[in-house]
């Protein structure tokens, strides 16, 4: 048991999880900005 | 007796990799904490040492000792050396030393991403700093890299752009292992609303990075690409927009400045409590105003451009969200004032920063309340009346804080208390000195005088002298805090797991110094609810 109460194995699979969730919502940022930008150049 | 002395052995939790390897393989969210701490301090004097020659060559009008394009090479790495090398260094050092402990965890939630977030950052500032050494010197466009003037920049442009993505590389890995860690390893009982200010407050600083920091790396990815690639999407001349870089710039620079200060907000709730031996005055209206401060920070980004011109509706939002942000820092200003009220107040050095940073960061709050209204902004832009609102926010809040972190926690990491006759000058002084600093240049700046420049008109001469001396002062008084630090290292007076009487946490409740592998058995029930009080 993790110090948290929950099996190790799932544990590791929802730290996994939660840590991909925030990199894919911090690369939307980099990404979407950019995107916003090049939209608003061809306007 | 062999088997007495392996369970011994197994209990101190204190198996540690030794030499070069504890360092540079670290996964121990307490080396890690040290490392960054010790490399924001680095930084601090790197960056210290660039305003020293600021001052120096401000001292008098004319030009003595720089010309003006080193002259502006000096504050642009000054405030990126300060920002992203030691103010946010240090706040992730503190954040790494103390979430765990405060949550009843055993280690951070990512302990190797931890070990690439903090070992990206002396590679990025190597190669910042070393744009010194490159034809057509270091950056000199300002810290905000503003098109067109940043794109004139010489051979240092791509080291700068590369450097700024590292930079943000690094504080996106550890926002992601901060909010990670937070969410996944709180020891059970230990609900959002038991969490203590400061894990609250760098949760909140967490969300914010990830969402800002990508812009960052967006904006000069494109600064990048109008450079090298033939892109305009800054460039006037290709039918770009230089205001819009300024736009996205700020979209991120003004959360950014929250990142700068909501930490130190968690530390003061931290402190204040204890040298007031009360609870804390409104905890969850403090977690909700930190919130709302977070919330309001997205958008209130174009008051730092009221003068590139923008609709009136425009000048007006900005205008009223920047001052709706009063509310919820009133808010807070309100409550640790008290929480002192009726308490039992001491003032051991943490409390004494404590207490500066709430007179000194409030006179930088009502600066910046000033620099809201847009037409006295109109006077305000660009003058020393800007310089002295966000150092004030800047030195005697965010770094104040982190002062205040470090002598209320040193105890806990070193075993031994450090010599506190010593802190309170090093106090004293920086809060005589500070305010000689930068109090002056509020009226430089109401007087006329431009700030990014190394010479000036005759009848600003007073007064920037002043400033220098003062900012001398300051310099060479925060001397005394490595060699304080070193002195509790080396003779410091053994302390109790509690250093402080009145202090109440699960840190409290490790022994001091705490073993290299804490809390691998959850606290108990008992324990958390003895450290969770507020």
């Amino acid at each position: 048991m993790s110090a948290t109460g929950i099996e190790p194995t799932a544990q590791r699979r929802r730290l996994r999880r939660s840590a991909l969730l925030w990199a894919t919502v911090a690369a939307a940022f980099y990404l979407g900005f950019i995107v916003l930008a090049v939209l608003r150049s061809r306007r | 007796m062999a088997e007495v002395l392996t369970t011994a052995s197994h209990d101190d939790h204190d198996h540690k990799p030794h030499g070069w390897r504890r360092w540079v393989y670290a996964t121990n969210h307490k080396d890690i904490g040290t490392m960054y701490l010790i490399f924001a301090c680095i930084m601090f004097f790197v960056g210290g040492g660039a305003a020293m020659l600021i001052r120096l060559e401000l001292f008098k009008p004319g030009l003595q000792f720089f010309d003006p394009q080193f002259f502006n090479s000096l504050t642009t790495m000054h405030a990126l050396i300060m920002i992203f090398g030691a103010v946010m260094p240090a706040w992730t050092g503190l954040a790494n030393w103390m979430i765990p402990m405060q949550l009843g965890a055993p280690d951070m939630a990512l302990p190797r991403l931890n070990n690439l977030s903090f070992w990206i950052l002396p590679f990025a500032f190597t190669l910042l700093l070393s744009s010194f050494f490159v034809p057509g010197g270091a950056p000199a466009g300002g810290w905000t890299m503003y098109p067109p003037l940043i794109l004139q920049t010489g051979a240092a442009f791509p080291m700068l752009i590369f450097s700024v993505h590292l930079m943000g590389a690094s504080s996106i890995l550890g926002a992601i292992n901060v909010i990670v860690t937070i969410m996944n390893m709180r020891a059970s009982g230990i609900t959002l609303l038991r969490m203590p200010l400061f894990v609250w407050t760098w949760l909140i600083t967490a969300y914010l990075l990830i969402a800002v920091m990508p812009v960052l790396a967006g904006a000069v990815t494109m600064l990048l690409t109008d450079h090298f690639f033939g892109t305009t999407f800054f460039t006037a001349a290709g039918g770009g927009d230089p205001v819009m870089f300024q736009h996205i710039f700020w979209f991120f620079g003004h959360p950014e400045v929250y990142i700068l200060i909501l930490p130190a907000f968690g530390i003061i709730s931290e402190v204040i409590p204890t040298f007031s031996r009360k609870p804390l005055f409104g905890y969850e209206a403090m977690v909700y105003a930190t919130a709302s401060i977070a919330f309001l920070s997205f958008i209130v980004w174009a008051h730092h451009m009221f003068t590139v011109g923008m609709p009136l509706a425009a000048q007006l939002f900005f205008m009223l969200s920047t001052m709706l942000i009063a509310v919820p820092t009133g808010v807070k200003v309100f409550n640790w004032t008290a929480t002192m009220w009726k308490g039992s107040l001491s003032f051991e050095p943490p409390m004494l920063f404590a207490l500066a940073f709430l007179f000194l960061f409030t006179i930088g709050g009502f600066s910046g309340l000033m620099l809201a209204i847009v037409p006295a902004d109109y006077q305000y832009q660009d003058t020393y009346f800007v310089v002295a609102h966000f150092h004030y926010v800047l030195v005697p809040g965010a770094i104040f804080g982190i002062m205040a972190g470090v002598y209320y926690w040193l105890p806990k990491w070193t075993g031994r208390m450090y010599d506190q006759t010593l802190a309170k000058w090093h106090f004293w002084l920086s809060t005589i000195f500070v305010n000689v600093l930068f109090f002056p240049q509020h009226f430089l700046g109401l007087a006329g005088m431009p700030r990014r420049i190394p010479d000036y008109a005759v009848q600003f001469t007073d007064w920037n002298m002043v400033s220098s001396i003062g900012g001398f002062g300051f310099g060479l008084a925060q001397l005394l805090f490595p060699y304080l630090i070193w002195k509790c290292v080396r003779s410091g007076v053994p302390v109790g797991p509690r250093a402080w009487e009145g202090a109440h946490g699960l840190e409290w409740e490790l022994p001091s110094p705490p073993p290299y592998h804490s809390w691998t058995t959850p606290p108990s029930d008992a324990v958390i609810a003895r450290g969770a009080e507020h």
